[in-house]
């Protein structure tokens, strides 16, 4: 009989079973951070160059149009694709056959029946790097940055790559942040908000200048909305600051994983970059993360969700909500309200997620 | 695996969860011992450890050398997300053909580009999407005037890009625009249509990632194919999984259609920031909550699908599986699928659909593994709807794409042969048997082991008649009207067996007609599926 092998062959050392339970997005040294290119922008850097954060790292076109040109035999071979230039710049060499483009772009392609078609804007908007570290590879589609800190990986990301100095703006992880608590005091930090902000927020955010939110859950609608939002303000004539909403661990309402929210308040005061590809919060080299509990978990869905516990044993499968089985863990669930009265609760394996 | 193994380790590693099995030699044949599933992500040496363990404490004597585990074989098959393709052509009518027979491929079908669809600038910009795994360019040959004009145009548009990246391959399905210089000439592969398309551009994945990023599914499509072999019967697999969605008809002398849809998939990526798509999907659910509520776990569902699996997570799970059946049968019954053009360019049938109800359903996939197995069972005739008669059965332990990755038909049949039994789970059998009319009654007479039972029949009702595991029974079936079975007739008899759902007696319209507004809608949903969920709280 042939085989597929699926290898991971290390020894076992969890008789208490907690490795059953899924671990938290864990901490990541040296994270990489994509910046996606588009036809029309125009790199600012090269492989291997060290860049900090703010440093320019590409420009980038707005309101770019394709434009076309009679392409003359002369000037076909010098214009091949990916051919930058700038405003006013004379393409193919002077005389007779040049080209000359009504703002700077790149060249995309010559049309078979003799026309060359370029992407080209009059302006221009700065893509700042949202981290220090060396840009590790550049090409037509992206370009990569190898960071000197560590990242706190997130579900999810909307905006641009931006940077700010990080302010905790709730009381706790599962505060709301309402958009009357957000002013002019806040530019350009990037915002801990919380279990959630909705729209009003984000968009007041935007207009006080604020450089991101960090947030523990949002509705769908709102991430909808923002698009929207950004889409829009990108149409307009004058370019604004970036921006990037970072959510830390879905939809709806849902509060700052409590590990995260503890690296968050540590971190409070420093300058952090928030990352879209992939979705992550980047930090400082040395900057101190709490330490970790083998034993410590989340409940991740459920009426129990975000509170925290200690692991105390596994359960067999029990029956649930619905009459279906599940395997469960037994759970010191952390006092809320009463200091010291500690709550056991069974959970489902697959609605704890433990710290390490 | 050594030449002679008293027990060896499946694993399943799909994009949501490890499934894994222990299957040994007791008796001198194989069983299934133990199974056992978790979230991605969580080491598989804990859960096969786990297998032994509780294989060793109930019956140590059937593994020899228990201790010697880490060292057994594991037969093993991974899923991944399906891989993205840009498809591009002088016209939507000349891109449609490639477009389905990929998207049937299983492939991600991202933005297409034509002259009726993409400008310049937006087409330029998803041919350097980096996730972009292949770009496809429809050629057929015949193009006149402005369609030829737009081939050229578009070629040149995709060379230039092509010129760009090298990790671009570009498939170009047939012959127009041969000869032109556009295409760098070590990425590019000519096939003659779109019916050699498919293969070719599973080649030129396949040999960018390493290997064709489908082997789960096709092993999967593989040991259907197998079991229906040998079990002599007509079966249908249909696999709902966090990132596809496959569904194949097999009989005895091999596979009759196979279809695998990157948008069949539980919550596909697309439908995330897709209100209509989740409003789709909730269309399914009886759940009351308000729309916004719904949507959002559909989407938690895509971020963390082994999340949140007990109570009304479990019922809109199981909402979304059926959305992910609709979608796959009507990607199955599409009748612009029916054509294509073939390798010499000539327009013939696709594989044609076949009609009659399989003998046995097989269903597989994470999703099913939480909800009872009578509301599964429900799920499956719900949105599978065909007349007649068939038996269902559940992949529980995920044993069947591992056993499909053994490359010698022979010793998968012979390792299906011996395990069937233990690895496919009896969810029961099911009658479809519209037509009954209104205010009319009929008659359901169940027979097993000499004793009988008659039941009234009534229109537009499911009817669950108690049918152990392994009990076989004639169904009768007696209507004043004329009942559609597969063929019309007043009077119809079934071989069924039963199963943890029983015997599922359905005369509802086919296909289900269910009210637009959204709260007669769940009443409706919430009444079928009531008596199949088990609602007393623990």
């Amino acid at each position: 009989m042939a085989t597929t092998l699926l290898d991971d062959r290390r020894a076992v050392t969890d008789p208490a079973g907690l490795s059953r339970i899924p671990l938290r997005p864990q901490p990541i040294t040296a994270p990489l951070v994509s910046i996606r290119l588009r036809p029309g922008d125009e790199p600012l850097v090269a492989p291997g160059e060290r860049v900090s954060v703010g440093d320019p790292l590409l420009r980038r076109q707005r309101h770019p149009q394709v434009a076309e040109q009679p392409l003359r035999a002369r000037s076909a071979s010098a214009l091949a694709p990916g051919t930058r230039f700038g405003e006013g710049a004379e393409l193919g060499g002077p005389g007779r056959r040049t080209l000359r483009y009504e703002g700077a772009g790149e060249v995309l392609y010559a049309t078979p029946s003799g026309r060359l078609r370029a992407v080209v804007a009059r302006h221009h908007a700065v893509v700042a790097s949202p981290v220090t570290g060396t840009v590790r590879s550049l090409d037509p589609c992206a370009l990569v940055v190898h960071a000197e800190g560590s990242a706190l990986p997130a579900a999810l990301a909307v905006g641009e790559p931006s940077h700010g100095t990080l302010a905790v703006a709730v009381d706790g992880p599962d505060a709301e942040l309402h958009a009357n608590r957000i002013d002019v005091r806040h530019a350009g930090a990037v915002l801990v908000a919380g279990s959630r902000v909705d729209i009003e927020g984000l968009t007041r955010a935007r207009a006080m200048g604020v450089r991101g939110v960090i947030v523990g859950g949002v509705i769908g609608g709102d991430v909808v909305a923002l698009r929207a939002s950004i889409e829009r303000q990108d149409a307009s004539v004058h370019a604004s600051p970036s921006f990037a909403l970072i959510v830390l661990d879905g939809y709806g309402k849902r509060p700052v994983p409590r590990w995260t929210w503890d690296a968050l308040v540590a971190a409070a005061g420093q300058e952090v970059g928030l990352g879209i590809t992939p979705p992550q919060i980047l930090l400082e080299p040395g900057a101190g993360l709490p330490a970790v509990d083998p034993l410590r978990v989340r409940v991740t869905a459920g009426p129990l969700l975000g509170r925290t516990g200690r692991f105390v044993r596994l359960l067999a499968r029990r029956r649930r909500p619905a009459g279906v089985h599940l395997e469960c863990a037994l759970i010191d669930l952390d006092p809320v309200t009463l200091p010291g009265v500690v709550e056991q609760v069974e959970v489902p394996l697959a609605d704890l997620e433990r710290d390490g | 695996m050594t030449s002679d193994p008293h027990a060896f380790f499946t694993l399943d590693a799909g994009a949501a969860t490890l499934a894994v099995s222990l299957v040994a030699r007791v008796d001198g044949r194989w069983r299934l011992l133990a199974a056992d599933a978790a979230p991605a992500g969580t080491p598989a040496e804990v859960l096969l450890e786990g297998l032994v363990d509780q294989v060793r404490a109930v019956r140590p004597e059937v593994l020899p050398d228990p201790d010697g585990w880490p060292d057994w074989t594991r037969v093993g098959s991974r899923t991944v997300p399906p891989p993205r393709v840009v498809v591009a052509g002088p016209s939507d009518r000349s891109t449609e053909a490639l477009s389905r027979a990929l998207l049937a491929d299983g492939w991600n079908v991202g933005a297409s580009i034509t002259p009726e669809r993409a400008a310049a600038l937006e087409a330029a910009i998803a041919l350097r999407d980096p996730g972009l795994d292949l770009v496809a360019v429809a050629a057929p040959d015949g193009l006149v005037g402005h369609e030829h004009d737009a081939l050229l145009d578009v070629l040149a548009l995709v060379g230039a890009t092509a010129g760009l990246r090298e990790d671009l391959p570009v498939l170009v399905a047939g012959r127009a625009g041969a000869g032109r210089p556009d295409l760098p000439a070590d990425r590019v592969r000519r096939t003659h249509g779109v019916g050699d398309a498919v293969a070719a551009a599973r080649d030129l994945v396949g040999e960018r990632r390493g290997g064709w990023s489908s082997d789960g599914r096709d092993a999967f499509i593989r040991a259907i194919a197998s079991l229906a072999a040998v079990l002599d019967l007509r079966v249908e697999g249909v696999d709902v999984g966090l990132d596809a969605g496959t569904r194949v008809m097999a009989a005895p002398d091999g596979v009759m259609r196979r279809l695998v849809r990157a948008d069949a998939a539980l919550v596909p990526p697309e439908a995330v920031d897709d209100q209509r798509f989740l409003d789709a999907i909730a269309r399914w659910s009886p759940l009351a909550d308000d729309a916004f509520a719904i949507r959002d776990r559909l989407r938690n569902l895509r971020v963390a699908p082994w999340r949140d699996a007990a109570g009304d997570g479990a019922r809109l799970r199981l909402a979304a599986a059926r959305a992910s059946l609709e979608r796959l049968d009507a990607a199955w019954h599409d009748p612009a699928r029916e054509r294509h053009h073939d390798a010499r360019g000539a327009d013939r049938l696709a594989d044609p659909v076949p009609l009659a109800a399989p003998d046995l359903v097989v269903v597989s996939g994470g999703a099913f593994a939480v909800p009872p197995a009578p509301a599964v069972a429900l799920a499956v005739v719900d949105m599978l709807r065909r007349p007649g008669a068939m038996a269902l059965a559940f992949d529980h332990a995920r044993v069947l794409a591992p056993l499909g990755t053994i490359e010698s038909e022979l010793d998968r049949r012979r390792m299906l042969a011996e395990l069937a039994d233990d690895i496919l789970l009896p969810l029961g059998s099911a009658v479809v048997a519209p037509g009954l009319r209104a205010g009319h009654r009929g008659t359901l007479r169940v027979s097993a082991d000499g004793a009988s039972t008659s039941l009234p029949l009534a229109p537009g009702a499911v009817q669950v008649v108690d049918l152990p595991p392994g009990l076989g029974a004639a169904a009768e079936l007696e209507s004043p009207d004329d009942l559609f079975v597969g063929a019309r007739a007043r009077r119809a008899l079934f071989r069924v067996t039963g199963g943890l759902g029983g015997l599922l007696v359905d005369t509802r319209d086919m296909p289900l007609r269910l009210p637009e507004r959204p709260e007669r809608r769940r009443e409706y949903l919430d009444t079928w599926q009531r008596p199949f969920w088990t609602t007393a709280e623990p």
